[in-house]
């Protein structure tokens, strides 16, 4: 069962290579910031790969599979088709990673599931506004059955 | 030391936790056997930031991604639809989606009505008292007063709250002149019998670490086991033992550690979902008694298994509305198109819910409203639809066909060694004309409500949460497995309690309906326990 754990080692796996390739995943653009540009797979992979410990291994041989040089998105795709697996495991851990960052979420508008209070009888506004009236006035929909 | 009990069930999930309550709370001795443990509220993951890391591997909703110890692998490489299930105190409830709508007058009449499937043995009316005191047992959440019911009881609790797209597409539908109506939820909307209300969280279907979300572990088994029931979890069991009358005995079940015991009981009610309930009694054949399985006379046992073909629908508007967030769950329902019309190429029809989209990663991974863009559109993508979006989950009626099975698996086996089940279903054709023609309609909704832009997730595969109809009610014990005590046929100490005995899936969520029934073949057994057959 996944619980909070400790972040996972990462020294088999090439930092600025993943970077690079996560780069062209995820570029600056749109007013959004590139991978690199808010550190996310340092600051964050140890962590992902920490929950995801089943990602590390597909996560090596995608790093290893794909020159950052001639990295595209057409080669992100032709990846899919080669091994799924580490595809998956590329774009989960990017993906991840750069979501995980309290700028991009900020960016975003992302906080996070987060909880919040309601006032349980405040549907009585809405139903005493109407909102309802259309459907009641229409009448039942339910077809009687026979017996 | 042997042990008898009165009942032994087999599952401690919605219908087995409805049952053992209500025995227990009438003065039977009950044991029940369940592979899983308690759910542990403070490991589930929708507060932490792992969330939606979790739900694609420990947390996912199909035990052969999850592969704990406790899932037993599902072979479903011949399947349209990928059977999704969670085994623990509370069973699939921990990961439902807690929506609870009652079945409708015409789902238990489609024969009659509609030409189609079978008609069920019981009607709406039985199940009626049955509804209202689970409803009150669960603690729901809604408004009473929906033209697409008949009337009945008020729901204990009001409705969860709208939400700014609940209100949109409410408005929307009053515009086409379509229904819709506050979803009933199996969630709180206000405290109640010592549980929280639900926050809003939008990560139901991971579980309700707040306990808002009813399940069994939470609703019954406290009550049951306070009037004495017993629990035991990590037991596995492999096959139901029978004595030379053709009665059952009990169940031998495994341990964790693999060591095999024996339950002796005078009644056995399975209560394992429609694939572990077929799969048991499949491994309980003998060449004396059952060849072919137990209960199966009637040749039915894993037939006409019904997961009611799902498809998203899911529209982005110009605004945030917090597309993330609200219970998950539904906020509100359709009816629209779910009773059948002759001028449609198909009968029966679907039920809509109206739910969130999920964070960053559901938005741009695939599982539910996921749309995998990488390089600079990634981002045009997000900024054009996160947090902006809702939508439609359109459950169309599953009619039955006995090519759609479970049976065991020549090959595959559980931690244990146990045969593990293997699952045969194709969406027929009628379901796609209905699914179809109900997605194109989810896209007008939708714009109708302001949406800018729309997407249509079509039958998706990782969506077999209703799994229902492999030992059909009836009866006449040469067409169906259980009468209309859910009593088998074959064995009269032998009952089913769980969805197994659906004759057809109506269109709309089912565990409403599962512990409606579980809790009437609870109380028939009661009402009945002076006549009931036992082994000597």
């Amino acid at each position: 069962m996944t619980t909070p754990t400790s972040p996972a080692p990462t020294a088999d796996i090439d930092i600025h290579r993943l970077t690079a390739l996560a780069d062209v995943m995820l570029p600056a653009a749109h007013g959004m910031p590139a991978v690199s540009d808010v550190k996310a797979v340092e600051s964050y992979l140890p962590q992902v790969l920490g929950w995801r410990k089943d990602l590390h291994q597909p996560l090596v041989r995608a790093v290893d599979a794909l020159d950052p040089s001639l990295f595209t998105i057409d080669r992100l795709s032709a990846l899919h088709e080669e091994d799924e697996d580490a595809y998956v495991a590329l774009t989960t851990a990017v993906a991840a990673c750069y979501y995980l960052s309290p700028v991009v979420r900020e960016l975003i508008g992302y906080p996070g599931q987060a909880a919040k209070t309601y006032d349980p009888f405040a549907y009585t506004e809405w139903v005493a506004e109407g909102l309802l009236d259309p459907v009641v006035d229409r009448g039942p929909i339910w077809r009687e059955v026979p017996g | 030391m042997t042990y008898r009990a009165d009942v032994l069930i087999i599952g401690a999930g919605a219908s087995g936790g409805v049952a053992a309550r209500h025995l227990a709370e009438h003065g039977f001795d009950v044991v029940c056997l369940e592979q899983g443990d308690w759910p542990d509220r403070s490991a589930f993951p929708g507060a932490r930031p792992d969330w939606e890391l979790a739900i694609r591997k420990d947390w996912a909703m199909s035990p052969n991604v999850r592969s704990r110890p406790e899932d037993y692998p599902v072979v479903h490489d011949d399947s349209d639809i990928e059977p999704l299930m969670y085994n623990a105190v509370g069973g699939s409830m921990i990961i439902y989606a807690g929506t609870w709508p009652r079945m409708l007058p015409s789902d238990f009449r489609v024969r009659t009505m509609d030409g189609v499937g079978d008609d069920w043995p019981i009607a709406y009316s039985d199940l009626v008292p049955y509804y209202n005191a689970i409803d009150q047992q669960i603690g729901v959440s809604g408004l009473a007063g929906d033209p697409a019911y008949p009337p009945h009881d008020d729901y204990p609790l009001p409705p969860l709250p709208l939400g700014a797209a609940g209100r949109r597409v409410a408005e929307g539908h009053n515009r086409l002149g379509w229904h819709w109506w506050p979803e009933p939820n199996a969630i709180l909307s206000a405290p109640y019998d010592g549980r929280r209300p639900c926050v809003q969280r939008g990560v139901c279907t991971s579980g309700c670490a707040e306990g808002a979300k009813a399940s069994t572990d939470l609703t019954h088994w406290p009550k049951a086991t306070a009037a004495g029931a017993r629990l035991i979890t990590g037991a596995r069991v492999s096959r139901i033992t029978m004595d030379p009358r053709g009665l059952a005995t009990g169940a031998v079940w495994l341990d964790r550690s693999g060591v095999e015991h024996h339950q002796e009981a005078d009644v056995v009610i399975l209560a394992a979902n429609a694939i572990g309930t077929a799969r048991l009694l499949l491994l309980s054949a003998d060449d004396r008694h059952c060849p072919d399985g137990l209960a199966n006379s009637s040749g039915l046992v894993g037939r006409r298994l019904m997961m009611h073909p799902f498809s998203v629908v899911t529209g982005w508007w110009d605004d945030q509305v917090e597309g993330w967030q609200g219970h998950f769950g539904a906020s509100i329902t359709s009816y629209q198109f779910y009773e059948t019309d002759p001028d449609r190429e198909f009968v029966r029809g679907a039920k809509w819910a109206l739910s969130p989209v999920g964070g960053p990663l559901n938005h741009i991974l695939p599982m539910r409203a996921g749309n995998e863009v990488w390089g600079p559109d990634h981002h045009e993508l997000m900024g054009r639809t996160f947090g902006r979006g809702a939508s439609w989950a359109i459950f169309g009626e599953d009619l039955p066909e006995e090519p759609n099975r479970v049976d065991l698996d020549p090959e595959r086996t559980d931690s244990h060694g146990i045969p593990a089940p293997r699952v045969s279903y194709r969406i027929s054709d009628h379901s796609r004309r209905l699914m179809a023609f109900q997605e194109a309609r989810a896209e007008e909704s939708l714009r109708a409500s302001g949406c800018r832009e729309t997407a249509v997730a079509s039958m998706i595969p990782y969506s077999g949460w209703h799994l229902m109809g492999t030992a059909r009610m009836g009866n006449d014990s040469a067409s169906s497995v259980v009468n209309t005590r859910q009593q088998a046929h074959d064995v009269p100490n032998l009952y089913i309690a769980d969805a197994s005995v659906f004759v057809t899936s109506s269109g709309v969520n089912p565990t409403c309906t599962i512990t409606a029934l579980a809790l009437r073949t609870a109380d028939l057994l009661v009402q009945h326990r002076s006549e009931q057959k036992v082994p000597a």
